[in-house]
């Protein structure tokens, strides 16, 4: 055997061999610059809980089938509504008034009038306003002492529900996203509104 | 000049090149994968042990009370947790025959990510949100899931126990959890749900689970029980007592989760790396054998031994290159036992102590303190032993 061939090709394996054994790299050592995104787009970095983008479709669902219901399009005035805190029931913590934020946003900036929101969440700020008002220590332009704060015609709530299945195959996580329209006087529920999103995932098998 | 060289020359010529290959691709695989905090200049975790000092801080800032920092800490690392499905390049290479475990992003085995759930749950009730609280609980649940025994799949007690009681506190029926909580328990009865309950103890004690490895290539993953410490507890207010048993145990969520799938890759790279070492061991020896038998006998035998020599000498850098420990990365600073008790109380202040007891009865330390029940609202509290 030609023993420059031998030593030529016994170099290669091992080098590859060392190679391979040294492809542990950092990876993007650089880090990976600022991208921006639309909150509508799945991301790179994502998970099977609630995102963005389910936030975006869901708020979208729901402000268009509020608009579209007879109680707010043929309504004697504007209708007044107050949010009800949402109640989360998947396993996914969440700041869970970002929907009804999204929802009124929405409502507000693309059918500004045809609903109005009552900021019941501001009602300790405005009671003081009106006792200063009251007491004659700021000016007001209308008689303090007449009531003038809104009553709700609606309320406006959610729910957030999950299924979970977790097998040696992954992790499926279902969310249901109900939201309603209840008519203050009457109690009666005059819409109801849902979206639902599964979503699944596996790890690493050095994760599991 | 003859073209032919003596099998000693050659070896030698080898053994020169490959320390050389060895000392250049050791070099340059030397990359820093550190995290050194540039902006502060303080030396920080590497970027794999994040959420491994992450899960300290929380635990010592719980302890020290500082619940904001503790909430810091958490939400990053459930960020993190919650987005390690697909593909991962840390995790594959954790995978390949030459690079180590722990060169994986620690995140925990399953009771230290349960654990983070745990606490982020109790941050949650405290700032009045028992939804999210519950959201947490159910997730820490299902990551006890995945056992390889299904007896122990997901049979935290207290998880199910305060999922049922957030769902009460929510005007919503909380029965179904109750009755699995009182299934996983294995001598302590749980208490009945008392929805009037507004001051909530979460109590912990004792000294956690660590891991340690064995096998041939320390390739076997195992977990040691905490060293003795305390085992039980007693809350005491305005001279009424109420006992906080250990209604769940760590070291036995630890060591009831069976093999992972990461435990059979270990296993394959030891066999490899055996394998490896013991061809090498025989073809060196042979070689060596018939490169001294054939020496001098003008036939090819002495360099077939040569080249077996090296052969065996490829094979043995081969298995001591490959890297089958598992990975002892551990949340060292976790307790042994987790209770909880919940107390109606008037609103107004009140001084709550809680003695921490050892097996015999015995008090190790009292930890007290003064807090404000509000009327309409939950006063959560966190103690530890430590």
């Amino acid at each position: 055997m030609n023993i420059e061939n031998y030593r030529l090709n016994c170099s290669l394996v091992l080098a590859a061999g060392l190679l391979a054994g040294c492809a542990t790299g950092v990876q993007n050592p650089s880090g990976v610059s600022v991208t921006e995104m639309r909150p509508d787009e799945r991301g790179f970095v994502a998970g099977t809980g609630v995102e963005s983008q389910d936030l975006v479709r869901v708020a979208d669902k729901m402000s268009r089938g509020i608009l579209g219901i007879p109680q707010v399009t043929r309504a004697q005035g504007t209708p007044r509504i107050v949010l009800d805190p949402v109640v989360n029931e998947t396993r996914f913590p969440i700041n869970k008034d970002i929907f009804l934020t999204r929802i009124r946003a929405q409502l507000n900036s693309q059918a500004a009038g045809k609903v109005l929101f009552l900021a019941r969440d501001k009602m300790s700020a405005l009671e003081r306003e009106r006792d200063l008002k009251r007491s004659g220590q700021v000016t007001t332009g209308s008689d303090p002492n007449v009531v003038e704060f809104k009553g709700a015609d609606f309320f406006l709530t959610g729910k957030l529900s999950s299924l979970t299945t977790r097998t040696t195959k992954g992790v499926s996580d279902y969310v249901l996203y109900t939201f309603q329209l209840i008519d203050a006087r009457t109690s009666d529920i005059i819409w109801e509104g849902f979206e639902e999103i599964k979503k699944q995932g596996l790890e690493d098998a050095a994760y599991r | 000049m003859s073209n032919v060289l003596s099998p000693s020359r050659i070896a030698a010529g080898w053994l020169a090149g490959l320390a050389g290959l060895t000392l250049l691709f050791a070099t340059g695989c030397a990359t820093d994968s550190g995290g050194s905090s540039k902006a502060s200049g303080q030396p920080g975790p590497p970027a794999k042990d994040r959420l491994l000092w992450s899960y300290r801080n929380t635990v010592l800032n719980m302890r020290a009370g500082r619940y904001d920092q503790a909430k810091a800490e958490l939400d990053e690392t459930l960020a993190r947790l919650g987005g390690i499905y697909g593909p991962d390049k840390a995790a594959a290479s954790a995978r390949r025959l030459f690079s180590e475990e722990s060169k994986k992003t620690f995140i925990g085995e399953p009771y230290e990510r349960v654990m983070a759930y745990y606490y982020r749950g109790i941050l949650y009730w405290m700032d009045g949100e028992p939804d999210n609280a519950r959201a947490c609980f159910r997730t820490g649940q299902l990551i006890d899931s995945d056992t390889e025994n299904k007896t122990y799949a997901g049979d935290y007690v207290l998880l199910d126990y305060l999922d049922g009681l957030a769902s009460v506190k929510l005007a919503a029926d909380g029965a179904d959890a109750l009755t699995r909580a009182q299934s996983h328990t294995r001598a302590t009865p749980l208490p009945p749900y008392a929805p009037k309950a507004n001051v909530l103890c979460f109590i912990e004690y004792g000294n956690g689970p660590t891991k340690h490895a064995t096998g041939e290539y320390r390739e076997q993953l195992r977990f040691r029980e905490g060293y003795p410490g305390a085992r039980s507890a007693l809350v005491r207010v305005a001279g009424q007592a109420w006992p906080a048993p250990p209604y769940d145990d760590l070291y036995f969520q630890a060591s009831t989760r069976g093999g992972r799938v990461m435990d059979y890759i270990l296993a394959g790279k030891a066999q490899f790396k055996g394998a490896t070492d013991t061809i090498g061991n025989a073809a060196i020896v042979s070689g060596a054998a018939l490169a001294i038998t054939q020496q001098g006998r003008r036939n090819s035998g002495d360099e077939i031994g040569a080249g077996l020599m090296l052969f065996g000498l490829a094979s043995k850098l081969v298995s001591a290159a490959t890297t089958p420990a598992a990975d002892t990365r551990c949340w060292d600073n976790l307790p042994g036992y987790l209770s909880f008790t919940a107390l109606e109380l008037p609103p107004g202040e009140h001084t709550l102590a809680v003695e921490f007891q050892n097996a015999a009865g015995s008090t190790l330390r009292v930890k007290t303190t003064t807090f404000t029940v509000t009327a309409g609202r939950d006063t959560v509290l966190f103690f530890s032993d430590r």
